[in-house]
This record gives structure tokens, C-alpha cells and sequence, in this order.
């Protein structure tokens, strides 16, 4: 391999780690989906990477489902966030703060 | 591995109802049809329990990914049973509020599916599916009902939640293959000669127990909890309150018993911790609480500790005790959050606890099974929930967790004050105003009947249950 596992992994920690700070830190709804797209496109860089290291086609085939799911999950997502803009005009999502307590 | 493929037909069974019954609702008319796709589903339910009690004994193992044994078909009946309950519930709730249809029952038994096959998992693949399944199929039916607000910002928090605990758990599930190459739980826990992937063992299993912890809202992870409880429609939040986090506790008890050897010592005082802030976050934040459903939801977060300080007992009685209380709580918390939805008014959920005055009289059976949910919840005698309580009280003295027993113990001593002031504003304070309700149906107090049985029976003949959960556990101890 050109390129080792630990270099892959690096590239992995690092995305996913991006992820989660443009989550933690966007308010808008989109941004966080992009945000968890990001978070697990990086597990799936992460799964190519080991399968090559350990030779077995399992993290391939995981990638696979994990691509499905990603596309299901984000359609459910922007669904919801349209949804949810027309009914209350935006998508800011500190202006979800109805209930508190 | 010879795969017997009806050893799946649980399964099968309820993805192929959901399927039917999608397609049923693509050609029948919605006012016509709702009976005939109720039918449907509830058939699906009892034929997926049935199915699964036929089947206990096979040895199925299809190819490393599913184990179909006492494990599974334990859970696969509950699951079954709790999602019958659901249906019957939601029935007259949904078709009041004009959201009852092919989708509604078609999204709860595809996750119902879901629940099945996170329980029957022995590999990470079909687990990540099954808990996508269930999550995804739960923010549609959160917001389900239309132009609800509260209903429309619960289901965005639950899935911003959701969305990211799931990221969570697949990054770890990634970092648990790349360090031991295996996608199989059992012996993806254990690094064996490697001793320089252990970091990156850890590293993946903290990850996913962030997830985890996150999906059954353990403190610090609970914030979303409240306001998805209240903000869900009654029944739903039933189904997500108890399905849910009955999948994932199944999934705990399996990550205990896999892994408590090699990497348990490990994680078990970050458990410890997170077990006692969950009990006393969760009891004392109730106690403040003037809405119901947020009082269940913090109560359901403490119930959530009470179970992972029974479950660092995994070297004892630790992983019966989880799995017992797991049934109770799951009837338990269907009955209370059921009863708030029989109860509402079809405009908006019954949702302070002021509203509540004077219904011991005015809704007598229904408060009565509120006031039974809730004594089990608080852990009186003769309900499942002082059994429950019991047993998972026991396994953590036994294990000599006593600082944190006596911990459990003290907060459910001060949770008996905010469960019984429900009990007194039901009963001894006058109505002040009084709304018609719609009568109840047929199938809701079928509903209710089945779940007062079994919250009395669990708590008075407990043996039989027990027995059943020690054998299912000393089964998966020794595969």
C-alpha cells in the first residue's frame, strides 16, 4: 500500500472531527446535515481504510449500507427541515426553542 | 452454517406487513381502509410474536450476522407485544387528529423491524442497520401529526440528536474494525495480540458508547429527552420511550456480557459516574417538573440509571436484573404515557399536571391505570416496578456497588414525592373545569387491560419471568 493505514486513518479522525465542530458549531439546519454527512462519510474512509489493512471485504460491504443509510437518513432530514421551514419560516435552529424546562 | 431461513420468518413477517401495507394504502381509500390496515398490522405483530415463540429453540446463526436464539425471541416478543400496544393505543388517538393511515403503521412496524434485528444482532452491520431503522422511522412518526409546532421542533431536536449519535456509533464501529478486523461483537472487543491497537479499541468503543448513551439518554447525553417527549404525540412518545431504549439496553446487555472481561474494567467507573448523575439528575429535575410528559421523560431518564448501575454488576445478576426491568419499564411507561394519550383532549395533549384535578373521578378507569403506572414507576409493592427495583438493587449490593446502591436507593425515596403528587392531584384536588372527552375504544382499553395485567403479574408471580431471563442470559454467557 502507497498509502498506510495510519495515514488513512489520520485523514478519518480528522474529517470526522470537522464534522462534529461544523455540528457543534452552525446553527443552521443544513449546515449541521452537511455536518453529519461529513461525520459519516469519514467512518466510511475509515472502513475502506481497514479493510484494505486487514484484507477482508467486510468494511467494503459495510461502506455500502453505510452510503444507503446516509442517503436515507439525509432524505428524511431535508424532508423534515422543509417542512419545518414552511411552518415556521426558518431554519435557524435556535428558533426551535419552544419548550423549556 | 446451514442457514435456516425461517428461523428469520419474526422478521420477515413485520417487514413484509409494513411492505403489505404500503402498498394496500398506495390503491385503497384512506376513509374506507383504516379498519382493514389496522387489522393488517396488529395481525402482523401476533404473527411475528407467535412466530418467534415457535422458533426459540433453532440454533439459527445465519452467516455471523444474526443470532436467532432465546436471546432475540425474548425480545422479539416484547417487541411484538409492544407494538401491538402501540397500535391499539394510537388507534383512536391518530384518526382523531386526522394522522392515522398506511404510513402511520406501516413506519411503526418497519420499526418495530428495526428493534427485532438490533436485538438479534451478533455483528456491527446489522446492528447499525436496525438502529437506523428505528431512529429514522421515528422522526418521520414524530412528526407525523401536521402543523403541530411542537410536534415539528420535537422531531428537528430528535433528529439532529439522532443524526449525530448515529455518526457516533458507525466512527467507533470504524475504529473497533480497523483495530481488531473483525465486524463480529464478540471478538471485535477483544484486541488479543495486539496490544498496540488498543488504544484505537477504546478510542472506537468510547465512540459508540457516546452514541449509545446519547440515543437512551443517559446524563450528560439527556438534554434532548425532555422536549422530544413532549413534543411527540402521546402514543408515539410511548413507542419511543419504550421501544428505543429497550433495543439499545438489549444491546448493552450483549456489550457487557462480550466484553466485561477484557475491556469492562475500563469503562466501568466512566459507567459508574454517568449511572449516579443519571439517577440524581434525573429525580431531582422531575421534582421541579409541572407538565407530565416532561415529568415522564425525566422519570424515564432516571429509570435509564437505575439500569446501568445494575448492569456494571455484569460479573452477577447484573444482566437478568436489566432485562427484567427493561420489561417492566417498557409496560410501565406504555401504560403512562398511553393513559396521557387516552386522556387528551383531541386539540392538544393533556400535558399540566394541573389539568389533571378531579380526573380520578371524572375518568375513573383511566386514571386508575395512570395511578398503577405510576406507583410502578415509583416502586410500590405489588407492581412489577418494586420487583424490578429489587432485583436490579440486589445485583448492585451482590457486585458491591454500595455507594452507588445507596445513592439509587435515596433518590427512588425522593421520587415517591413527585409520583405520588400525581396520584393526589388525580384523586384530592377538585376538577376546576371539565373537557368531554371522546369515548374510548375497544381496542384502547383492550390496551389498557393487557398492560394493567402485566404490570400486576410481573409484580406478583415474578419466578416464572425471572427463570426465563436467567437461562436466556446464561445462554449468551456461554455460546
Amino acid at each position: 500500500m502507497i498509502v498506510s493505514y495510519g495515514e488513512v486513518l489520520g485523514l478519518a479522525v480528522c474529517l470526522f472531527f470537522m464534522g462534529m465542530i461544523c455540528v457543534a458549531t452552525r446553527r443552521n439546519l443544513i449546515m449541521i446535515l452537511i455536518g453529519v454527512e461529513i461525520m459519516l462519510n469519514a467512518s466510511g474512509i475509515a472502513f475502506v481504510g481497514a479493510a484494505l489493512r486487514w484484507r477482508s471485504l467486510d468494511g467494503q460491504a459495510f461502506v455500502l449500507f453505510l452510503m444507503a443509510v446516509a442517503a436515507a437518513e439525509v432524505a428524511v432530514g431535508l424532508a423534515l427541515i422543509v417542512y419545518a421551514h414552511r411552518h415556521t419560516g426558518t431554519i435557524n435552529g435556535d428558533k426551535y426553542n419552544l419548550m423549556k424546562g | 452454517m446451514q442457514t435456516e431461513w425461517f428461523s428469520l420468518l419474526p422478521l420477515i413477517i413485520l417487514a413484509t406487513g409494513g411492505s403489505v401495507i404500503f402498498c394496500l394504502g398506495a390503491f385503497l381509500r384512506r376513509q374506507e381502509s383504516t379498519a382493514l390496515l389496522f387489522g393488517l398490522a396488529v395481525v402482523t405483530c401476533l404473527a411475528s410474536g407467535g412466530s418467534a415463540v415457535s422458533f426459540r429453540n433453532l440454533p439459527g446463526q445465519l452467516s455471523g450476522l444474526l443470532a436467532i436464539d432465546v436471546f432475540s425471541s425474548f425480545y422479539t416478543v416484547l417487541f411484538a407485544t409492544i407494538t401491538l400496544i402501540t397500535l391499539l393505543l394510537s388507534y383512536q388517538y391518530a384518526k382523531n387528529r386526522g394522522f392515522f393511515g398506511d404510513e402511520f403503521l406501516g413506519i411503526i412496524l418497519f420499526a418495530a423491524a428495526g428493534m427485532v434485528l438490533i436485538a438479534a444482532s451478533i455483528h456491527w452491520l446489522p446492528f447499525f442497520l436496525g438502529l437506523e431503522m428505528v431512529s429514522i422511522s421515528l422522526y418521520v412518526l414524530i412528526a407525523m401529526r401536521r402543523g403541530d409546532s411542537l410536534a415539528i421542533e420535537a422531531a428537528v431536536k430528535y433528529f439532529t440528536m439522532g443524526a449525530v449519535a448515529s455518526a457516533f456509533v458507525v466512527f467507533g464501529i470504524a475504529m473497533l474494525y480497523g483495530a481488531t478486523g473483525t465486524l463480529d461483537i464478540m471478538k471485535s472487543l477483544d484486541v488479543g495480540g495486539h496490544v498496540d491497537n488498543r488504544f484505537l479499541l477504546l478510542f472506537g468503543l468510547c465512540l459508540i458508547l457516546v452514541g449509545l448513551c446519547f440515543k437512551i439518554s443517559l446524563v450528560p447525553f439527556h438534554l434532548w429527552t425532555p422536549d422530544v417527549y413532549q413534543g411527540a404525540p402521546a402514543p408515539i412518545t410511548a413507542f419511543l420511550a419504550t421501544g428505543t431504549k429497550v433495543a439499545l439496553l438489549s444491546m448493552f446487555v450483549r456489550l457487557a456480557v462480550y466484553g466485561g472481561d477484557s475491556v469492562g474494567a475500563v469503562f466501568a467507573p466512566a459507567v459508574w459516574i454517568m449511572a449516579a448523575l443519571t439517577m440524581v439528575v434525573g429525580n431531582i429535575t422531575a421534582l421541579a417538573q409541572t407538565q407530565i410528559k416532561r415529568l415522564l421523560a425525566y422519570s424515564s431518564i432516571a429509570q435509564m440509571g437505575y439500569m446501568m448501575m445494575a448492569l456494571l454488576a455484569f460479573k452477577h445478576q447484573g444482566p437478568a436484573a436489566v432485562i427484567f426491568y427493561s420489561v417492566v419499564y417498557a409496560f410501565t411507561d406504555l401504560g403512562a404515557f398511553g393513559t396521557v394519550g387516552l386522556l387528551s383532549p383531541n386539540n392538544s395533549d393533556r400535558d399540566a399536571i394541573a389539568d389533571y384535578k378531579g380526573l380520578g373521578y371524572a375518568q375513573p378507569a383511566k386514571a386508575a391505570l395512570l395511578t398503577l403506572c405510576v406507583f410502578s414507576l415509583a416502586g410500590l409493592p405489588t407492581t412489577a416496578g418494586f420487583i424490578g427495583k429489587f432485583v436490579l438493587f440486589r445485583a448492585a449490593l451482590d457486585a458491591n456497588f454500595i455507594g452507588l446502591a445507596m445513592i439509587g436507593i435515596l433518590m427512588a425515596i425522593l421520587s415517591l414525592y413527585f409520583y405520588l403528587n400525581i396520584v393526589v392531584v388525580l384523586y384530592m384536588r377538585p376538577a376546576e373545569k371539565t373537557t368531554a372527552l371522546k369515548t374510548t375504544g375497544n381496542e384502547a382499553i383492550l390496551a389498557c387491560f393487557l398492560i394493567a395485567t402485566i404490570i400486576f403479574s410481573l409484580g406478583l408471580f415474578p419466578s416464572f419471568t425471572l427463570t426465563v431471563i436467567e437461562q436466556i442470559v446464561d445462554h449468551i454467557s456461554n455460546p
